[in-house]
């Protein structure tokens, strides 16, 4: 219960600095939008390979998006060495993991609830009835990326080139999940439902668990290393 | 209360920032920490406070290992303009801080706290638009609602006026009075070693004085004699 309490705090704190700010959601909002009309503008889709190409497309979109989002995630924190009054305070450091992968969850749902139906009005793709499925995928991964990213992001919070650091750390290990979301939507985007892709959502939930599990019982070492 | 602080060093790579230090504090101890600049006091009061861990030794606060979570919530650092959210208002920064130790949000309290740091009127402006001063008025009424058992203070008197620093002795000498111990690393070693009950001068992360206080002091005087600027007599 007190994990829970320290969590929503936490989340709170973080939401009302968002609010007040605007860095993060805006820089990625506007920087997904840009983005995708780059894609726009530099090509054409073909319709026999719509399937194959949105997803990484999209993707490729949401992954610079969320690691804009992940280098400013510890930025409160390090103002007024902040993240020190909460290292010393009597928080269970997997409630600041959690608050934080949740914080930087929200703003990427956010963001890609924009991108998506922008994305299929610029490249006029039908199929508008896969969106909430091709949504719900898109979650799952969000949610690998946003726990995994949250773990690195902690882990080259006192690199001097974080910035650059942040991406060549975290894209390797985030291929399992690039991989099985461009898969699902593929499938999804070419058989029409999402039970076809079944065995890959399977590996994205595993995915999430897993990470979210070794986040929670990690962060304590990883924040204080 | 007993702080018990045994054979405690700490390493940045070859270089020994603290080294081989024992020393043992008890309830109502103020502590008086002093030394030049790089003797290792900052890394002594975040050893304390729990934020590194150490190369070898343990600190034991009553019976609970430092580091432990339970101990985290005893302790207590007061670092004069950080530790504070510029853009959350003075009374959210206290009702957080509040609710992250797990004490009860009460306004009136915070209110009262503010009152007597003399922040009452700016309660609900924005942190980053206050002075280093009252940001640190604004960290002792933190810490005054959160009542810590160890309370570590680094370069206290640094950016207060008149009026901070009294308030800031007042509440030292509160917090004692409780029970409490209190750490304070200063340069101002006049102020300090009036209020402190207990002096320690380290000297590149060697402690080399460690004495309670006497009237007159002259193995004090001895021992911080060689810190002071060429030409400068010292006498407590």
């Amino acid at each position: 219960m007190e994990f829970i309490k320290q969590t929503l705090l936490l989340l709170w704190k973080d939401l009302l600095l968002e609010l007040r700010r605007r860095d993060s959601l805006l820089t990625m909002f506007f920087f997904g939008t840009l983005l995708l009309f780059v894609f726009h503008f530099s090509f054409d889709l073909p319709p026999d390979r719509v399937a194959e190409m949105t997803p990484a497309l999209l993707w490729l979109a949401f992954l610079f998006t969320g690691t804009l989002g992940l280098t400013q995630l510890f930025q409160v924190e390090r103002e007024n060495h902040c993240l020190e009054a909460l290292l010393l305070s009597p928080l269970d450091r997997g409630a600041l993991f959690l608050a934080k992968s949740c914080f930087n969850l929200l703003l990427m749902f956010l963001v890609e609830a924009v991108v998506m139906p922008l994305f299929w009005i610029l490249f006029n793709l039908q199929g508008w009835n896969l969106l909430p499925q091709l949504f719900l995928v898109t979650l799952l991964g969000t949610v690998g990326f946003c726990v995994l990213g949250t773990i690195m992001s902690a882990i080259t919070l006192r690199a001097r080139a974080r910035e650059l650091l942040l991406p060549l750390v975290l894209f390797p290990l985030m291929i399992p999940v690039i991989l099985a979301t461009i898969r699902c939507m593929e499938t999804i985007m070419s058989a029409g439902e999402l039970g076809a892709a079944w065995s890959w959502l399977r590996l994205l939930l595993g995915f999430d668990i897993i990470f979210v599990t070794v986040g929670i019982l990690m962060f304590d070492r990883v924040i204080e290393s | 209360m007993r702080l018990c602080i045994d054979k405690l060093s700490k390493a940045y790579g070859f270089l020994w920032a603290v080294r081989d230090l024992s020393v043992e504090l008890g309830s109502g101890d103020l502590i008086a920490l002093l030394g030049p600049n790089g003797a290792g006091k900052t890394t002594l009061l975040k050893l304390l406070a729990g934020l590194i861990t150490p190369t070898t030794g343990s600190i034991h606060f009553d019976e609970t290992s430092g580091i432990a979570r339970v101990s985290r919530a005893r302790a207590g650092l007061l670092m004069p303009a950080d530790h504070l959210y510029d853009n959350l208002t003075v009374q959210e920064n206290l009702s957080f801080f509040l609710s992250l130790y797990g004490h009860r949000c009460d306004l009136q309290m915070i209110t009262a706290a503010l009152e007597e740091v003399a922040l009452l009127e700016r309660g609900a402006e924005f942190v980053g638009n206050l002075s280093s001063g009252m940001r640190c008025r604004l960290s002792i009424a933190k810490w005054k609602l959160l009542q810590p058992d160890l309370l570590l203070l680094d370069e206290p008197y640094g950016v207060l006026d008149g009026s901070g620093i009294d308030l800031l002795e007042a509440f030292l000498r509160q917090q004692t009075a409780h029970g409490a111990i209190v750490v304070m690393a200063s340069h101002h070693v006049a102020r300090a070693l009036k209020l402190c009950s207990r002096a320690l001068i380290l000297k590149q992360g060697r402690l080399t004085f460690n004495e309670a206080k006497q009237q007159p002091w002259t193995s004090f005087d001895r021992a911080f004699g060689e810190f002071l600027p060429h030409g400068e007599r010292w006498s407590s």
